[in-house]
């Protein structure tokens, strides 16, 4: 009985170990029930089927269709049930709810290392958790990229079957896309966020384990794509010619599904806890940027992911029970599945970019030892992007002939995203502005962000205007532009975030060396890959192709070389994150001398992270001395003023 | 109740400089004046890419048509117009690197930078100049897409089209992995390569069998998508005679980096000639 102004609140009894049935549930279980479901389900489609049945559209074989549906319906509802993200409703309608506890269980108090493999709803675990699998992800989407860089490479011969290379561009771009929205919303965003405004976990730390094991769960579903054909048609997967791939599609289709819905948990759990659950005296101008940016990913990905669950529904009706939304022969319309995933696509660029701008916003203070400059700026830069994001879908689409009229008003908007994103500039470089830069490795990350992150701005401006996208659209120059963006600012941003906070998380710190040597060696090999990909974009070269003109041939050689440096430096860097997490030099609590509430927490951080719950009492970012030169200058009157008084 | 006399003088004297001489002041900052410096050399170590860009676009014979010149100049353009502020923020970084101060070491260093929490100058400059910047590009693009429209004879639909001799109107069709030219106005003859005549305003009316496609005249500048169940306009006038290229430049499935052929922009007679080869009676 707990006792709240001497009213006594009755609480749910316990019956037995505290836990329950979660006692017993792990990976494991997970894995075992995922497979025997999709097992029984795949056996029973395939009963029930005749042999030979084919669609009456197309004419395509449908029984390996419904199978592999079958399949990964009973994968994902099978490895749900198995990790038991069903127990919890149960037990609320058995009328068995969920004690202290088993609260308690389930946050992986004293559990040790198995907390990692089962349901935990600790954030701290499930922050670790979602950067294993972003590795894995990752690892995943690197080792295509190697794989087309190779074709593309070799231009004198065709090195893997056209079918097979438009599948792995498929499944490369959208296993990268997953790769970059999580990886970091994912673990810095559940490890760090709630310590960072003080809260002792996620809103919902169920909904929490939720998200994480959805995505476990959509993993092995793209994966398996790849062996049954892929997607042959880019990440963009557009209908109509989606409907003449093989089964494969189908394993991208649930991917999508299944990563929509992890998404849209993560993103109220996220923003419900930026909103509700920062501590006394946290207002918004004290809240660091960081959480804004994490909230601003939150809310265009809450957004904008519906549209893609959507478009990638109605494509599965298409294709299994022969509904005509996005095929033109029976009056569907192709521009409506264009509008559909473009109404995701642009969003989720700044999904993924938005949260690497601002830790790098959160970075150079510490290691400039600096105010950051214009906090404001950097607020209003991130509102504007965020309020701007769903309006410029459509430049995506200039060149589809579906409304030239409409190219005016989306030119407009797209290159009005330049003014906010403009602040965000200006912050960082405002406050690299007379600081001491302390050359650790994040901020070394910080430095190779902003490079990219300009040359990947400035080619986007030519995107984003019709005339010029009348010759990039559709080409080589497109590609590096998104490369620019995504790996050069979100990836790099991500090392530095990574470094950064790798001595909260692991409880050890980054090795410096090995690290910075894995970093610039990627920066090199990033800036020859995609360097030259800008000059084949210029010369000529559509995206996507196997084979291309002679003229393109030299810069697709050091494009592929680049490529290999860099599949090193990241090998390199992986190395640095797994030889210091098993045993490098033990963290202090707060090794980079940082103001902000996480590093206020001692490392490893306790189930409950504060003893006390903290009070925020300045603005955050309290770093520096008087400016000296200001003496030179005039002092301002209304300075003298204050000095004046406090004297 | 006293009423104060305000003593009629000029305004007591402040001990603010004048601007120009703050902003003096400010330059004598070696900080200040060596961005500025970086500012300019960087900015032109970049210019020379202003014109190898351009120089890589044109490497296979364009521009060819008066499209493809606005698309180059457009590029050339944005690329001297971004130039400056490039230069700027690597200048920033690059100095507050290598060239200001620097402290490594494994403990955060004490001493401590100034605290600048904003700069109110600064920041509203920043915003103008950004601000013009993209209303520039806003500007340029506006106008030159209603050119470049009005130089590819915007959305004119099929039965509008003239279909009298100073133009000539071609029916593309794409198909996995083909494209198919009819020219209805040369008794409706089919090919595989497309024969233009120079300088002579071209409709197309495209469209697709089976998947999109996008009809792509590199060194022309055209460029659209062919979508089944739909027909999609545009034109061009090409005012080069050579041999370009078309590409596809939307995957269309395995044969995709296949679908290509060539562009023949050839003088009048040699296209009369040509359109009598192969089959049509009416020259045009």
């Amino acid at each position: 009985m707990s006792v709240i102004h001497s009213v006594e609140v009755p609480q749910p009894t316990q019956h037995g170990a505290a836990g329950g049935i979660m006692r017993r549930l792990n990976f494991g279980t997970g894995l075992a029930g995922g497979i025997g479901l999709a097992a029984i389900l795949g056996i029973i489609t395939s009963q029930f089927v005749p042999t030979g049945a084919s669609s009456p559209i197309t004419f395509a074989p449908i029984e390996g269709d419904l199978v592999y549906l079958a399949v990964l319906l009973g994968w994902v509802i099978g490895f749900m049930a198995g990790m038991g993200a069903f127990v919890g409703p149960i037990r609320w309608v058995l009328g068995r709810e969920q004690t202290h506890e088993d609260a308690e269980y389930m946050a992986g108090k004293d559990m040790g290392k198995g907390r990692y493999w089962r349901y935990t709803t600790d954030h701290k675990v499930v922050g670790i958790q979602y950067f294993i699998v972003t590795l894995i992800v990752f690892g995943f989407g690197g080792l295509l990229a190697m794989l087309i860089r190779t074709e593309l490479g070799v231009t004198w011969s065709e090195v893997f079957s056209p079918s097979f290379y438009n599948a792995i561009i498929g499944t490369h771009g959208i296993a990268m896309v997953i790769a970059m929205i999580i990886v970091i919303s994912g673990p810095i965003g559940n490890f760090i966020v709630p310590i960072m405004i003080g809260a002792r976990d996620m809103a919902y730390p169920r909904l929490n384990a939720l998200s994480l094991w959805l995505l476990v769960a959509a993993v092995p579903c793209l994966i398996s794509s790849l062996f049954l054909g892929g997607m042959r048609d880019g990440w963009s997967a557009y209908q109509p010619l989606i409907a003449q791939a093989p089964s494969g599609v189908l394993g991208y289709q649930m991917t999508i599904i299944v990563f929509a819905i992890s998404t849209g948990i993560a993103s109220v759990n996220l923003m419900t806890t930026i909103l509700t659950m920062r501590c006394k005296g946290m207002t918004w101008s004290r809240t660091p940027i960081l959480v804004y940016g994490i909230f601003a990913a939150s809310l265009m990905g809450l957004y904008a992911f519906p549209f893609y669950q959507y478009s990638q529904i109605l494509s599965l009706t298409d294709r299994i029970f022969n509904t005509s939304f996005f095929n033109p022969l029976e009056g569907g319309s192709v521009w409506l599945y264009e509008n559909l995933f473009w109404l995701l696509g642009h969003p989720e660029v700044y999904v993924i970019l938005i949260p690497s701008m601002a830790i790098m916003m959160e970075l150079i203070p510490v290691f400039m030892r600096k105010p950051l400059f214009s906090y404001n700026f950097a607020v209003a830069g991130i509102v504007g992007v965020v309020a701007l994001s769903g309006l410029v879908w459509a430049h995506h689409m200039y060149m589809t002939g579906w409304a030239p009229a409409a190219n005016y008003p989306f030119m407009l908007s797209t290159e009005m995203i330049s003014i906010p994103v403009g602040f965000l500039v200006l912050v960082v470089i405002g406050t690299l502005w007379r600081g001491t830069a302390w050359t650790r490795l994040p901020l070394m990350a910080v430095y190779a962000v902003i490079f990219n992150k300009m040359i990947g701005g400035v080619t986007g401006v030519y995107l984003s205007d019709v005339p010029a996208d009348q010759y990039f659209h559709g080409g080589m120059f497109v590609v590096a532009h998104f490369h620019y963006m995504l790996m050069g600012a979100g990836f790099f941003g991500a090392m530095g975030g990574i470094a950064f906070y790798f001595p909260k998380m692991t409880g050890r710190i980054l090795d410096e060396r090995l690290g910075s040597i894995g970093l610039w060696t990627t920066f090199i090999g990033f800036q020859f890959t995609f360097g030259s990909m800008f000059v084949a974009g210029l010369q000529g070269q559509p995206r996507r192709v196997l084979q291309f003109d002679e003229q393109f041939n030299i810069s697709n050689w050091i494009s592929t070389i680049g490529a290999y440096v860099i599949g090193i430096g990241v090998l390199i860097f992986l190395a640095a994150i797994v030889f210091s997490w098993k045993s490098g030099v033990v963290a202090s609590g707060n090794p980079w001398g940082s103001k902000s509430l996480e590093w206020q927490t001692p490392t490893p951080v306790p189930l409950n992270n504060f003893a006390v719950l903290p009070v925020v009492t300045e603005r955050p970012y309290e770093y520096g001395v008087p400016d000296p030169l200001d003496a030179e200058l005039e002092p301002a009157p209304e300075e003298q003023l204050e000095s004046a008084g406090t004297r | 109740m006293t009423i104060t006399q305000i003593p009629d003088q000029p305004e007591s004297p402040t001990n603010r400089p004048p601007s120009m001489h703050r902003f003096r002041t400010w330059l004598r900052r070696p900080y200040a004046r060596h961005i500025l410096i970086w500012t300019v050399v960087i900015g032109f170590l970049l210019l020379p890419l202003a014109w190898l860009m351009v120089a890589a676009m044109n490497q296979t014979g364009a521009p060819a048509s008066k499209i493809m010149e606005e698309i180059e100049q457009t590029v050339f353009v944005f690329t001297v117009v971004s130039i400056p502020i490039t230069a700027f923020v690597f200048a920033v970084l690059l100095y507050s690197l290598i060239g200001w101060k620097q402290v490594s070491g494994d403990e955060p260093p004490m001493q401590e930078s100034p605290a600048i929490r904003t700069n109110r100058i600064g920041v509203i400059l920043w915003t103008f100049a950004s601000s013009l910047l993209a209303f520039f590009l806003v500007v340029w693009g506006l106008i030159e897409l209603a050119q470049i429209t009005a130089n590819s004879y915007g959305t004119i639909s099929a039965d509008q089209q003239p279909g009298d001799n100073n133009s000539v109107i071609v029916n593309v069709t794409g198909q996995q992995w083909v494209w198919t030219f009819a020219y209805p106005q040369h008794d409706g003859i089919v090919a595989n390569v497309l024969y233009l005549p120079v300088d002579k305003p071209v409709y197309f009316n495209i469209t697709s069998k089976d998947v999109i496609h996008n009809f792509w005249l590199v060194e022309l500048g055209v460029k659209i998508d062919a979508n089944p169940g739909a027909i999609t306009q545009t034109g061009v006038t090409p005012n080069k005679e050579g041999v370009f290229n078309l590409r596809c430049a939307e995957l269309c499935g395995m044969h995709h980096a296949y679908m290509e052929t060539e562009i023949r922009v050839v003088s009048q007679e040699a296209f009369n000639t040509w359109t009598r080869e192969m089959g049509g009676m009416r020259t045009s």
